[in-house]
C-alpha cells in the first residue's frame, strides 16, 4: 500500500509517502500561514524523490487538527480532492494523536491562539484550554509536546517536561498519520472552537 | 473542457465549459440561509461550508455534464478578490484536482469572471464594450478592449457597491439577507414616486457613483412611515428607482464620455428587472447596443469563470503548486 499523509493544521505543514510501513521520503515547511499553500510543492518533491507517480497512491491520510482553521481546511481540501480525483479513500487522523506517537509524549499541545492550547493525553479529552490551567492538572513530570508546549514553555514547565525547542517530537510528522491506521476515520475538521461571527444574529429573527 | 471552481463569497460552485465556450454545466450551492440570521456573510461559517461543498459541487457538475474527470483538460479557479479563507479552500481543492492529473491551472480574477458571463454560448457578446458591473462587492463602469483580463475602470463607487445598497436597503425594511431580489419583489407593489430619495451623485462631474447617503435617506424615511406593508412597498420601490437612476445616469454618461457604441452589464444586480427595463430604454434611446448577462449567470457562479479561463494564461504543472489567493486586487 502506498500512501500520502499530510498534516497542515499547526504552522509546520509536513508530508510523508508510505509504503507498507517503511518512509519513502517526508518533509516539514515551517512558516506561520505559509506552510500550508507550499503543501503541493512538497508532495510534488517528495514525489520526485521517490519517483512516484500520483496515480500509483493508494489513499490519502490527512490531519483533522485542532489548529489553525485555514490550515487545516487547506490540508483537507487538498487531501479530499486529491482523493476524488484519483478514486482512492481519504482517511483523517487527529494532529494531536500524531503527536502523541512521540517517544514518550503524554500530553499533546497545539497553539490554539488567543491565549489558549489545543491539548489531549494522559486522561484530558481532546479541549482548548489556558496553559496555566493545563499546568494545574497534569502530575508532575509529565512530557508535553507540540508548538503550544513550545510557546507556553515557561507556564508549562514548573509542572511538565519540555523538549528543547528545536526537537522533532514537537512536529506532527506526517509518518504517524500513516502508521496509525487503527485510528482512520473520516477526514473531517476538528475546529473545536465555534467560529467567530463577527456580526452577531439579530434579536429579530430574518423572516 | 475546464472545469471551474468558485468559492470567492458565499457560493461554492463548479462548472464545466467545452473549448467551443458551450455551457455543459453549472452547480451553484448558495450558503445564503446559513448566512441570513447573522444579517451578512460571515467569514469563517463560509469557510467551514465551502471545505463541505467543493467535492460534492465537483462531482454534481461533472454527473450533470455526464463526463468523467478524466475527460477534463484544464481547471479553473477563482484566486482573488474575496474573503481571503472562502477562496483559499477552492484554491487549495483545484490546485489538488490539477496536480493529481498533471493538468494546468488557470487562475481566474473574480472580476473577469463576471464580464466573461458574456462570453458563453449561444449568445456570446463579443468586446470592445463598457461594462457596468454591479456586485455584492463591486460597482464599477470600465472599458473592456478584449476578451482578456484586463480593464480599464472609469468610474467606481466610492463607498458603497450597488448590491449592498440594495441588502442594506432590504434589511432596513426587514426583508433579511441577502435582499436585492426581496426588495424588487417588495417594490412591485409599491409606487415609486411615494418618497423623492436625492440620486446620489446627480449633478456631480466625473463617472464615480456612491450609495451610501441613500441608505441614510432610507433610514430615516423608515423611521418617519412606521411599519405598515403599503408603506414599506413604498419605501422599497422609491429606493430603488433612486438606486436605478443613479446607475443608469452614470452609465449614458460614461458611454457618452467613452464614446462606446456598446453597453454590457454584470454582477448581481443585473438580474433587477428595474435596472434591465431602464438600461433598455436608454441604450435605445441612445442608439446604444445593449448586452444584458443570462439572469442564471448574474450572481456568483463558475461558469462565468470557466468562461473567463478560456482567455487566461494556463499555468502549465508544476508551476501553480504553490499559488496563492488575494483578498484585494
Ligand atoms: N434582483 C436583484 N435586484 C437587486 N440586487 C440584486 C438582485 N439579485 C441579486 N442582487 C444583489 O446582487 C448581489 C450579489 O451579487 P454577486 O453574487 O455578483 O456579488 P458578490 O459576488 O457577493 O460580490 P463581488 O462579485 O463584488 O465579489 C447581492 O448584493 C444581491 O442583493
Ligand atoms: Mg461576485
Amino acid at each position: 500500500m502506498l500512501l500520502l499523509s499530510l498534516d497542515t493544521a499547526t504552522d509546520t505543514a509536513t508530508a510523508c509517502l508510505w509504503r507498507d510501513g517503511d518512509v519513502l521520503a517526508e518533509s516539514a515547511t515551517a512558516g506561520r500561514s505559509t506552510a500550508a499553500q507550499h503543501l503541493l510543492d512538497d508532495v510534488d518533491h517528495l514525489m520526485r524523490t521517490a519517483a512516484v507517480e500520483p496515480s500509483q497512491l493508494d489513499a490519502i491520510v490527512v490531519g483533522t487538527g485542532p489548529g489553525t482553521f485555514t490550515g487545516l481546511r487547506i490540508g483537507l481540501a487538498s487531501a479530499r480532492a486529491l482523493g476524488f480525483a484519483l478514486s482512492v479513500p481519504v482517511h483523517g487522523v487527529g494532529t494531536l494523536d500524531a503527536l502523541l506517537c512521540g517517544d514518550s509524549v503524554d500530553v499533546a499541545c497545539i497553539d490554539a491562539r488567543r491565549g489558549e492550547v489545543f491539548c489531549k493525553g494522559a486522561g484530558i479529552d481532546l479541549c482548548a484550554i489556558a496553559p496555566a490551567h493545563l499546568a494545574e492538572l497534569i502530575a508532575p513530570g509529565t512530557s508535553l509536546a507540540g508548538d503550544g508546549a513550545v510557546r507556553y514553555r515557561e507556564l508549562l514547565e514548573p509542572a511538565a517536561v519540555i523538549a528543547p525547542d528545536a526537537s522533532p517530537l514537537h512536529t506532527p510528522w506526517a509518518r504517524h498519520h500513516a502508521s496509525l491506521s487503527k485510528l482512520w476515520a473520516a477526514p473531517e475538521p476538528l475546529y473545536v472552537r465555534a467560529p467567530d461571527a463577527d456580526r452577531s444574529p439579530p434579536a429579530r429573527a430574518a423572516s | 473542457m475546464i472545469l471551474a471552481i468558485e468559492s470567492s463569497c458565499d457560493e461554492t460552485a463548479a462548472a464545466l465549459v467545452d473549448d467551443g465556450g458551450r455551457l455543459l454545466s453549472s452547480v451553484v450551492a448558495s450558503q445564503a440561509d446559513l448566512h441570513a440570521r447573522y444579517g451578512g456573510v460571515v467569514p469563517e461559517v463560509a469557510s467551514r461550508r465551502h471545505l463541505e461543498l467543493c467535492v460534492p459541487v465537483v462531482e454534481r457538475a461533472l454527473e450533470d455534464a455526464g463526463v468523467g474527470f478524466d475527460r477534463v483538460d484544464a481547471v479553473a479557479v477563482t484566486e482573488g478578490p474575496g474573503l481571503i479563507g472562502a477562496l483559499l479552500v477552492g484554491l487549495a481543492t483545484a490546485k489538488a484536482l490539477a496536480f493529481a492529473r498533471r493538468l494546468p491551472l488557470i487562475p481566474v480574477g473574480h472580476l473577469h469572471g463576471h464580464v466573461a458571463s458574456l462570453y458563453l454560448e449561444p449568445e456570446p457578446v463579443a468586446p470592445p464594450f463598457l461594462v457596468l458591473l454591479a456586485s455584492g462587492g463591486h460597482t464599477l463602469l470600465a472599458e473592456v478592449d478584449d476578451h482578456g483580463p484586463g480593464m480599464r475602470v472609469v468610474g467606481q463607487t466610492l463607498d458603497d457597491a450597488a448590491g449592498e445598497a440594495f441588502d442594506q436597503g432590504a434589511r432596513l425594511l426587514g426583508l433579511g439577507y441577502p435582499g436585492g431580489a426581496a426588495l424588487e419583489r417588495l417594490a412591485r407593489d409599491g409606487d415609486d414616486h411615494a418618497h423623492e430619495f436625492a440620486v446620489a451623485m446627480a449633478g456631480r462631474e466625473g463617472l464615480d457613483l456612491s450609495f451610501s447617503g441613500l441608505k441614510t435617506a432610507l433610514r430615516t424615511a423608515v423611521l418617519a412611515a412606521g411599519g405598515d406593508d403599503a408603506g414599506r412597498a413604498d419605501l422599497a420601490a422609491s429606493y430603488q428607482r433612486a438606486l436605478v437612476r443613479s446607475l443608469v445616469s452614470r452609465t449614458m454618461r460614461a458611454l457618452e464620455v467613452t464614446g462606446r457604441d456598446t453597453l454590457a452589464v454584470v454582477g448581481g444586480v443585473a438580474a433587477n428587472g428595474v435596472l434591465r427595463a431602464a438600461l433598455e430604454q436608454e441604450c435605445a434611446r441612445a442608439g446604444v447596443r445593449l448586452a444584458l448577462a443570462p439572469l442564471a449567470l448574474c450572481s456568483d457562479n463558475a461558469a462565468m469563470i470557466a468562461s473567463a479561463a478560456r482567455f487566461c494564461a494556463a499555468l502549465p504543472y508544476p508551476e501553480y503548486l504553490a499559488r496563492d489567493a488575494y483578498a484585494t486586487a
